[in-house]
């Protein structure tokens, strides 16, 4: 149903993408002069054989969503007292049990949970939690919280999988790439519109623009740097533009996909991505005010690319390959506002969601009547335990200390 | 005179590359004794000016080549003497909009944190609430908002304001550090929500930035945009907060740990939380809290004593590991990202002997062999900042261009100044570089030499959609719920088909309406904030080619790239870029292309400034 785009053009795809596929990551490439191929291959040797075809993808929520009217506790008279008139009433909830149901929209999430593809982790957050958008992203970012680091956890999780410099192993779509996968070994390709993932530049100058010169040995290791990423640019971004115009799916969205189809789309072009990052921007999840029509169209929207993601990724032969993990920066305060919305808060919910996964509830659910001096939840279990789970027990990193800067215990989400 | 410059340039680049192939075993890498007179030239000297500032023209270099390399360091590091000052005489103070009064005084923390006070209280931010009617505190509301939007429109202009000081001083190296330390004291307005105390934070690193590293740190840790960036005011005795103690330690002074060896442990941190208890700012200023502070007896880093927060600032200057830990992240700024641990020793030795004195370890590392080192030269990837800030000096500009915005477009390439992107600031070298980045640094020289005749300034052309149709539908009468009826930011669907679930609901009754005061906190703002000037770069290739005398297309070509590359492109590189000259310009003749120059000339620069090596200096 959904046609992506309908935009042609007179090259040839199939040997756009073939080639580009030859020269990254499939076959290894050079840089300084040095064959990959044969470090990959004792990397790939040292982890886990399962969980080599293995991808992570990491949907951000940013804003910070209200965890307490997305899988509402409408078992806790508790919840209905701090939310006099934004508590969403038993009967127009999609319940999972006697105590917990999903949000209206999200019939998506309801189905995956009762199919048993979705893991709830409750009660995520840290110690000294920050109220600030910027703050607390950052810390969910890094890993660290109430600390700083140039790089974030996906990133790392990237240079475990491949200590050396991979094309296209993490894809992050967005207009700026975000701190979660800044990377100290790889590139990673960050582009929102596939159809200006390239260069501006006038008719004439477009070939000299696209000509990279590659020197082996070169003795100074930030221009062979650039020059891999200038490839890597070229290549990338010709091959996400290819992935996109080749890409067709009968599997509808919804109104906002997350970019969700766009890493359908280079799955189904066979990108050695493991590791994707996108995410619903611009602080959407804030929702101070007039909060009800607005979350709920929200969480729909989520729910749906969600869903539909899952069943493009069945469609493609790629479900059992494929795991995702919804969080947002912080849940939202307790009792409601003034204004028919809420105010920052601190633990939330994260969703695990794949075809591998063991669906139900995973960690202790928050305790609505015992908050913090602010009015705010405790949080029962810290958050690093939910990437772990990823890291360690999805994708089959072993060394959690190195990513998450310590060692957190993985659900066992994955059996 | 100009011809012997170029000639310089293109021979220096020769030995550089020479210099270059020969990087693994360079004797001078690592080798802190000063480079001799005979070692000098214009390679050199220009690669001096790269670092220690933002690149010269080839003026600029031939002055320092003439200089010898013990004068030239000595004006950069030493620049607080009166030559200096009356060469600097041009650079004006920043030009205030006036946007701030006292009832703004103290901010509060949040919105609701403003309406509780005026509901409390009939007053907030200076502004009373109304008597009767409908949304009695909406002008208290749109106060606030007004600050926050005013506030960064402000710091947007105070980031232009230090960009031209960064291009026109006659002090480059006073701004390479401040700009340094922003990176370092990393404080970011969205959360500071006050341009004047970010000025302020500017001017400590602007006047101490090669100073007396005590006298920096203790500056920067009683400053009061750091002190509400980590929240300072949270810190009180008996609920005392470690944010503030943490980042002293791990991101300010020590580290974590010195060769896997932990620093400092949880306890430190915890027992320095508490000396610092009761430090606070008030408005610009900052305050001790004597009642919050808690006087006890602290054990921190193996000694005990009722210290306070200097004191315990003294103890960590007093530990190896902090010199060693300053003195190797400047040097990974000014040189290069590999710093052996021999070289973190011996320049951390250099800043403890000197009582933490900046300038003689800033000379030591601009003097050294080492910096001069094939390893060290042409391999420094630039950051955004240093990227648009030494294209526009290389362009012999003398303002910095009003088109493309340069916080938008240094934003969009990873750095926006004020806004950095965590108290650990920005990840230096290969982190600035992603593959659509690095077609984004491209496109940022064609939006310099192509300035787009679409573009809308940020300043006055709101960037949120959102707010943008609030304030049609109130210009067209829509009363204020109907007009502020959430319709989610990009969330596809468009306006009209939102709009008509929205248009039954009538006029809600409330005390205010957050929406309606965003859009009036913009419309303030953008009437008090004074406009960014948008004049586009005046550039005049043509001109620049007709002075040098350049013949034909290889000349030209040469001629650009030896001014604007720091090493040697060759080969086919060098061939497809004179090919693509000729080509423009219909002949291999420059004089008989003369009146057409220009364009020809842009895209070739254009071309040029998209190379991978574009990016290093």
């Amino acid at each position: 149903m959904t046609n992506n785009n309908d935009f042609g053009h007179g090259l040839s795809r199939r040997a756009l993408l073939g080639a580009g596929l030859a020269g990254l990551g499939v076959n290894g490439i050079r840089l300084a002069g040095i064959p990959l191929a044969l470090g990959h291959a004792a990397q790939a040797m040292a982890a886990d054989a399962a969980s080599k075809d293995r991808i992570l993808v990491v949907v951000e929520l940013s804003g910070g969503n209200d965890g307490l009217n997305t899988l509402v506790p409408y078992g806790d008279d508790a919840y209905y007292k701090h939310r006099p008139t934004l508590g969403i009433r038993p009967n127009k909830l999609l319940k999972i049990d006697d105590h917990f149901g999903w949000n209206a929209g999200m019939t998506g999430f309801e189905k995956l949970y009762k199919d048993g593809k979705l893991a709830v982790i409750h009660g995520c957050g840290y110690d000294q939690p920050s109220f600030s958008h910027f703050t607390s992203m950052a810390y969910m970012h890094t890993a660290s919280p109430n600390g700083g680091d140039p790089y974030g956890w996906v990133g790392r999780l990237g240079d475990g999988l491949q200590p050396t410099s991979t094309p296209n192993l993490i894809v992050n779509i967005d207009v700026a790439q975000s701190l979660a996968v800044q990377s100290r070994v790889h590139v990673p390709v960050v582009f929102d519109d596939p159809e200006r993932f390239k260069r501006k530049g006038s008719f004439q100058e477009l070939r000299q623009l696209d000509a990279v010169t590659q020197v082996a040995n070169d003795a100074n290791a930030s221009r062979a740097f650039l020059r891999e990423a200038a490839k890597s640019a070229v290549d990338a971004s010709a091959l996400v533009r290819e992935a996109w115009a080749r890409y067709r799916t009968p599997v509808d969205y919804g109104i906002l996909p997350l970019g969700l189809s766009k890493v359908a789309a280079l799955m189904d072009a066979g990108l050695p991505t493991r590791l994707y990052y996108t995410g619903f921007r611009n602080n959407a999840f804030d929702t101070h005010v007039q909060q009800p029509d607005l979350h709920g169209r929200l969480l729909t929207y989520v729910s749906d690319a969600i869903m539909a993601f899952m069943r493009d990724l069945e469609r493609i032969g790629k479900a059992d390959q494929v795991a995702v993990l919804v969080f947002s920066e912080f849940g939202r305060r307790v009792p409601e506002n003034a204004n028919q919305g809420t105010d920052h808060g601190t633990a939330n919910s994260m969703f695990i969601i794949g075809k591998q996964v063991k669906g139900g509830h995973y960690g202790k659910p928050v305790n609505l009547t015992q908050l913090d001096a602010g009015d705010n939840l405790m949080h029962t279990t810290d958050f690093r335990r939910a990437y772990a789970t990823l890291t360690k027990g999805w994708m089959g990193y072993g060394d959690t200390a190195k990513v998450l800067k310590g060692e957190f215990e993985p659900f066992a989400v994955f059996g | 005179m100009r011809k012997i410059v170029i000639s310089a340039l293109l021979f220096g680049c020769a030995v550089l590359a020479g210099a270059v192939s020969h990087a693994a075993q360079d004797a001078l890498a690592d080798d802190l004794t000063p480079i001799s007179r005979q070692d000098w030239n214009a390679v050199r000297a220009a690669h001096l000016l790269e670092r220690a500032g933002f690149g010269g023209t080839p003026e600029d270099i031939a002055r320092f080549t003439a200089m010898g390399p013990a004068a030239a360091v000595k004006a950069l590091v030493d620049f607080s003497g009166a030559a200096q000052a009356d060469a600097n005489r041009h650079l004006l103070p920043f030009d205030e909009s006036g946007i701030h009064d006292p009832g703004l005084e103290p901010f509060p923390a949040g919105r609701p944190a403003a309406t509780d006070q005026a509901k409390a209280t009939g007053e907030a931010l200076g502004i009373k609430v109304k008597p009767t009617g409908n949304r009695r505190m909406q002008p208290v509301v749109d106060k606030f908002f007004y600050w926050l939007r005013a506030s960064r429109l402000e710091t947007d202009r105070l980031a232009y304001w230090w960009a031209n000081r960064m291009l026109t001083t006659a002090a480059p190296l006073q701004e390479k550090m401040a700009l340094f330390w922003h990176g370092h004291f990393a404080n970011n307005e969205e959360k500071v929500r006050d341009y004047r105390k970010m000025k302020r934070q500017l001017e400590l690193f602007q006047a101490k930035g090669t100073g007396n590293f005590r006298d920096l740190l203790i500056g920067a840790a009683q400053d009061p945009a750091m002190l509400a960036f980590l929240d300072a005011g949270v810190n009180v005795k008996g609920a005392p907060n470690e944010n503030f103690a943490r980042e002293i330690m791990e991101l300010f002074t020590m580290g974590v740990a010195s060769n896997g060896v932990a620093n400092y442990s949880e306890t430190d941190i915890r027992e320095a939380a508490r000396a610092f208890t009761g430090w606070n700012y008030q408005d610009l200023s900052f305050k001790e809290n004597a009642d919050k502070h808690d006087g006890a007896v602290k054990k921190f880093l193996g000694q005990s004593g009722n210290f306070d927060g200097v004191q315990v600032i003294d103890l960590i200057l007093a530990q190896p590991a902090t010199a060693e830990f300053i003195a190797a992240k400047i040097y990974r700024y000014l040189v290069r990202e590999d710093v052996s641990d021999a070289m973190r020793k011996q320049l951390g030795a250099e800043l403890r002997n000197n009582r933490y004195e900046l300038a003689p370890l800033l000379k030591k590392i601009l003097l050294s062999r080492d910096f001069y080192s094939a390893p060290s030269m042409a391999t420094h990837i630039k950051s955004p900042v240093e990227l648009a800030v030494s294209t526009y000096k290389k362009l012999g500009l003398k303002e910095v261009p009003g088109v493309p915005d340069f916080n938008d477009a240094t934003g969009a390439l990873g750095q926006r100044l004020f806004h950095p992107p965590t108290v650990a600031g920005w990840a230096q070298g290969k982190s600035w570089i992603t593959p659509g980045l690095l077609l984004e640094r491209g496109n940022f020289a064609r939006d310099l030499l192509f300035p787009n005749i679409n573009f809308l300034p940020p300043d006055r052309y709101n960037q949120d959609e959102t707010i943008r149709i609030v304030s049609s539908k109130i210009d067209q009468g829509q009363d204020v719920s109907t007009a502020t009826k959430p319709e989610g930011k990009g969330m596809g669907g468009g306006g009209e088909a939102m709009q008509s679930m929205s248009t039954a609901m009538a006029d809600r009754d409330e005390d205010f309406n957050t929406r309606y005061g965003s859009f009036r906190g913009w419309q303030l703002a953008t009437q008090k904030v004074k406009p960014i000037p948008r004049r586009p770069a005046q550039l005049d290739l043509a001109g620049l080619v007709r002075s040098q005398k350049l013949l034909n297309a290889t000349q030209v070509v040469d001629y650009l790239l030896a001014r604007f590359i720091p090493l040697a492109v060759e080969g086919a590189d060098r061939a497809r870029l004179v090919d693509f000259l000729k080509n423009e310009l219909g002949t291999d003749d420059v004089q008989q292309a003369q009146s057409y120059l220009e364009e020809p000339l842009r895209l070739l620069l254009h071309l040029i400034m998209s190379l991978p090596e574009y990016q290093l200096g």
